[in-house]
Formats: structure tokens, sequence, C-alpha cells
């Protein structure tokens, strides 16, 4: 995109936000402090609803074997070892959390109306943003807590290892361990933000057709160099598809950190917090939008 | 009913609004990313393989290229110890397309092509083009990783120790031992490769450089002042000339490479044959294995100089 023209509509955006927040802000101001002692109480049922869930605990289970049983790579040198446990173990937090991601976001909402359980809360004094958003919340804690969960035992098995060649001459072996956490932070970010467009689809879709959704969006997100390549290489319609694509889908490569991580190399702290700022804006948008869906529905 | 739809238009409104912010703030973001498919880089050589035979692999691999990669490494250290050399050399070739940052892959590889499958070959253009290969494949570790010091020492010490192409090995001793984290002895590399030609005009030049660095580290500093004190005194001395022509021809013909022929040295003439030093204007090789005449019966030319 031309730098002219991102300016431009970067302060067109600004000037239209700050005008919609101050002409509407008596309106929704008080409505929104109101509706989060409602939002966190879904955000808890959600949670529990989960925790009751065993293949929630067969995942992370699964994960730490994982993890554990990548130690049994002893024949390779120590700087191998690092590089084998610091990739294979952010990648395995990263398919799992995508995984995890794409059935809670996917089945919160649908599983609600097959169930028929929404037609309780909803009778109820809540609004249906705050369902949304409630539901979402509660997808984050999971998320975070699994993610939490797989990233603690991966740094324990970093500095257990670190600890067991730390005897070899000038063992190379670099844990890495703030590099691990700091992927792994982005790594949920990214979950957050796909599990948000997950819960959008999921509004208006049936849960296959959202699973289906998610694992596509996953992929485009992830892709997002390759598809402006093929958008340059591209004429007419096409090129006009893949590049609303490339502008509107989410760079969720913004929060990929695992590559330099595992190889040791530098990496920009404020690339990665920008990409948070910009995924939360990103996400606010989604659920506003999953919101107003989510009103429309008859349900 | 007037009320819930104008709230409506006012949060599509606010959304047009928010992803207008949102555009160009993760377009800069992405923007700042290392990329393999940089369109800058385009008709660099690391790009080239990046589009080469495998983009659709490696697309389709996506934030899992780093897995794929330690796959393959697994699979290509089961080939090092199994015995099958010449089998490691596409996973090699793999595993740094599918991870330009795997500076250990990218060492193996011109390590593996320049010294192990040059020694197995048989004829001297096989070995000449292993050797190729292994510095070919460390030119691309340098260009895919230019930041670290490492990649510039391997292909530094490549040339040097294995083509004895010293002056391409002094430039890229140099340019490791500028890069941040570079060891002290990376800065002593690169006088050493002056040294072993005699290339007093660079020589000194290179060991005052090298002793203006890691004036903190006094090994280094004892070593550097140790080597000017030495050719300061024997820059001049016949017996030095002669066994530092011993020492480079020897370790070139056991490397099958041409001989330096030293045309400068005021003391003594190579063997185009053997590449052993004989006083200058010697009519026959010193070398009574050799015997060589050095001098051509009509010109007074020495031959050019052969492959040992």
């Amino acid at each position: 995109m031309n730098p002219g023209y991102a300016r431009v509509l970067f302060v067109l955006g600004l000037i239209i936000v700050a005008a919609i927040i101050a002409v509407t802000r008596k309106a929704w101001a008080p409505g929104a402090f109101h509706a989060l002692p409602s939002i966190w109480r879904i955000a808890k049922i959600t949670v529990a609803e989960a925790r009751r869930r065993r293949v929630l605990h067969a995942v992370v289970v699964l994960v730490v074997l994982i993890l554990f049983s990548m130690t049994f790579f002893s024949y390779l040198s120590p700087q191998e070892q690092a590089r084998m446990l610091i990739s294979g173990g952010l990648a395995a937090i990263t398919v799992f959390g995508i995984l995890l991601a794409i059935f809670v976001g996917a089945f919160l909402i649908p599983q609600d109306v097959e169930n028929r359980t929404v037609y309780a809360i909803l009778a109820k004094p809540v609004r249906r943003f705050e369902y949304v958003l409630g539901k979402y919340v509660g997808a984050l804690i999971i998320l975070g807590a699994v993610v939490a969960v797989m990233t603690a035992v991966l740094v324990g098995v970093l500095a257990i290892q670190d600890r067991l060649v730390a005897d070899l001459p000038e063992s190379p072996f670099n844990p890495n361990l703030g590099g691990v956490i700091f992927a792994a932070v982005m790594s949920y970010c990214s979950l957050a933000v796909l599990t948000a467009l997950i819960m959008l689809i999921s509004t208006v879709a049936s849960t296959t057709m959202t699973v289906v959704s998610a694992f596509i969006i996953w992929a485009v997100g992830s892709l997002q160099s390759q598809i402006y390549d093929l958008a340059e290489s591209a004429t007419g319609a096409t090129k006009l598809v893949l590049l609303v694509i490339y502008h509107v889908m989410p760079k969720l490569e913004n929060f990929d950190f695992r590559h330099q991580v595992s190889n040791f190399i530098s990496y920009s702290v404020y690339s990665g917090w920008t990409a948070v700022l910009h995924g939360i804006g990103y996400t606010l948008v989604v659920l506003i939008l999953a919101s107003i869906f989510f009103n429309d529905r008859q349900v | 009913m007037q009320t819930r739809r104008s709230r409506k238009w006012l949060s599509v409104g606010l959304m047009v609004g928010v992803l207008m912010l949102i555009v160009p703030l993760q377009e800069a973001i992405h923007r700042t990313r290392p990329s393999l498919f940089d369109p800058d880089r385009r008709d660099r050589r690391v790009s080239a393989i990046s589009v080469g035979p495998t983009p659709a692999v490696i697309a389709a691999l996506g934030g899992f290229r780093t897995v794929a990669a330690d796959l393959l490494w697994l699979k290509a250290e089961n080939v090092w110890h199994g015995g099958s050399w010449w089998a490691m050399l596409p996973l090699l070739d793999a595993v740094t397309q599918l991870d330009p940052h795997f500076l250990l892959a990218w060492k193996v590889y011109g390590w593996h092509a320049a010294y192990n499958l040059n020694a197995e070959s048989e004829t001297l253009v096989d070995k000449r083009f292993w050797l190729r290969r292994g510095i070919e494949n460390l030119e691309r570790a340098v260009e895919a990783n230019p930041d670290t010091w490492e990649m510039y020492f391997e292909l530094g010490w490549t040339l040097f120790d294995r083509a004895h192409e010293n002056w391409r090995a002094a430039h890229y001793f140099k340019l490791a031992s500028e890069l941040p984290d570079a060891p002290h002895y990376v800065s002593r590399m690169y006088y050493r490769s002056y040294e072993h030609v005699m290339d007093f005009e660079n020589l000194f030049p290179a060991m005052e450089w090298a002793l203006s660095r890691h004036k903190d580290v006094a090994m280094h500093q004892k070593l550097v002042r140790r080597d000017i004190e030495w050719w300061t005194n024997h820059w001049d001395d016949p017996q030095e000339h002669r066994r530092q022509i011993v020492l480079e021809n020897t370790a070139r013909k056991q490397r099958s490479v041409p001989y330096h022929m030293y045309p400068d040295d005021p003391y003594w003439d190579v063997c185009p044959v053997c590449g052993l030093p004989s006083p200058k204007g010697s009519e026959v090789c010193e070398n009574p294995l050799c015997g060589h005449r050095l001098r051509a019966e009509a010109g007074g030319e020495s031959l050019q100089p052969s492959a040992g």
C-alpha cells in the first residue's frame, strides 16, 4: 500500500472513531459498565463448562508428554537439542492452541443454541452483546490457562535440560527462556484474534462450516506474504480479491516469533507489542460484528 | 425501531473507522518483518532458492518451517551416522531452504561439500566441483545471515584452509571480526591469511588493525604483539620465506589446489611441479625427488603452476 494512502486512511479512521465515540458516549458508557458483571458471569460459566470436558485435559496431557519426549534426543549436541526443544515445543503449543481455539470457538455459541441453554441465559437481563463478549472472555481464559500450562512445562523442560548438560565443557546449550515466553505470549495473542473470528463465523454459520472456515482463516492469516506475492502476479478481479484478503484478514504472521527464538536471532519486541495493539483493535471490530449478527439471529 | 437501526449504523461506522485504522497498522508491522519472500531480494541467491523447486512446500508449512527443518535434520544425522554421505546433500539442501537461519545446518552443508565430498572424490574435476559447491553454499549462508559473524568466519575459514584463496579469506575474516560478538581469534585470522602468502604490504597493516581490536583481552594483545615482533625481525629472512613456502604449498598439494608461485619473492623460485622452493636463479628444482628444470631452454620462463 502506498504510504501516502495509508496515512490518509489512518487519519480518516481516527477521525471517524473519535467522532462516533464523542457523539454516542452518553448512550453507551453507563451501559458498558453495567454490562461488565454479566460478561464476567457468562465467562465463568463458559470456563466451568470447559473444565468438565475431558478433551481439554487430554490435550494438555498429550502436549506435556510430547514436550518431555523431546528430551530423548540425547545423541544430538546440546546446541541442536536446545533448538529442537524450543522449535518443537513452541510448535506443539501453537498447533494444540490452534486446535483448541477452533474447537472452543466454534462450539461455544452453536452448542448453547442446540442445547437451548441460550434461551435460559437470554431470558435473564443479559443483552446479546454481553452474551457474545462473555463467551469470548471465557474462551480467552480457557486458552490462556492451557497455553500457560504448556509454556510452563516447556520452560521447565528447558531449564532441566540446561542443568543436565551444564557440566559439558563449554556447553552451548542456550535455553533462551525469555524468548520462549515471549513467543508463547505472542502465540496466545494470535489465538485470541483467531478465536474472535471463529466466534464471528459461528454466529452466522453451522458448526461444520465454522470449523472449516476457521482452518482456512488460520491458513490465510499465516500465509499473508504468499498471498501478497500471488496478488502481485494476478490481474483483474483475482488481484482485487487477493488484495482485499491480504488487507482485511488478520496477519497472524505478525505474532509469530518462533523462528527467531529457536534460531537464537534477534527479534523486535516493539514489533510484537504493536502487533498486539493491532490485534486488540481487530478483535474489537470482529466482536462488534459478531454481536450485530447474533442480535439479528432468530434464537 | 428507529433507535435500533441508527445504533446499528453507528456500529457499522465505528467498525469501518477501526478497520481504516487497522489496515495501515498491520501493513506497517508486516513490512518490518524479515521475510524469505522479500520482493526486494528476488534477484539474490537466497530468494532464488526460496522460489525454487519447493516454494509450495515452504508455503504449505506456513509457520512450521523450523519444525520441518528439524525433522529433516534428524534424518540427515541418521544418514550421516549410516555413512551415506551423498544422501545427505538433498536433505541439507532442504533443511537450509526451509530454515535459512539454521546456522549449524549451513556450516555442516558447506563443510560436508568442501571437505568430505571433496576428499571422497577421485578426479580433480570432481574435487573442484565439490569445493566450489561448499563455498557457494557458505556464500548463500552469509547472504541469508548477514548479521552473524559465524557464517562470515566459516566462509573465510573454508577459503583459507581448503581453497587457499587467501585474499578472499582475509576479506571475510575482516567482515566477521567487525560484527558483534566475534571472538578475538577472528581478527588474528585476518592477518594470518596474508602471512601464509607473505603479502607484507597487507600483513603489517592487518596486524596493526588486529592490535587495535580487543584491547581488553590480554592474550590477544600478547599474541598479536608477538607476531608483529616476529615479522618485523623476519620479513627479510630467507629461511622464514622458505618455511612459509613449504608450509603453504605442502598444504595446497594435500588439498589438490594449485601451488602459490610467490612471483615477487626475492630469495626463492617455486617449482611448478612439486611446489617447493629453490634458490633464486636455480636451473633445476632442489627437491631430489622432483629435479624439474626450472628454466626452459628457450625464453627462460617458469612453467604455469600445475595441480598437485
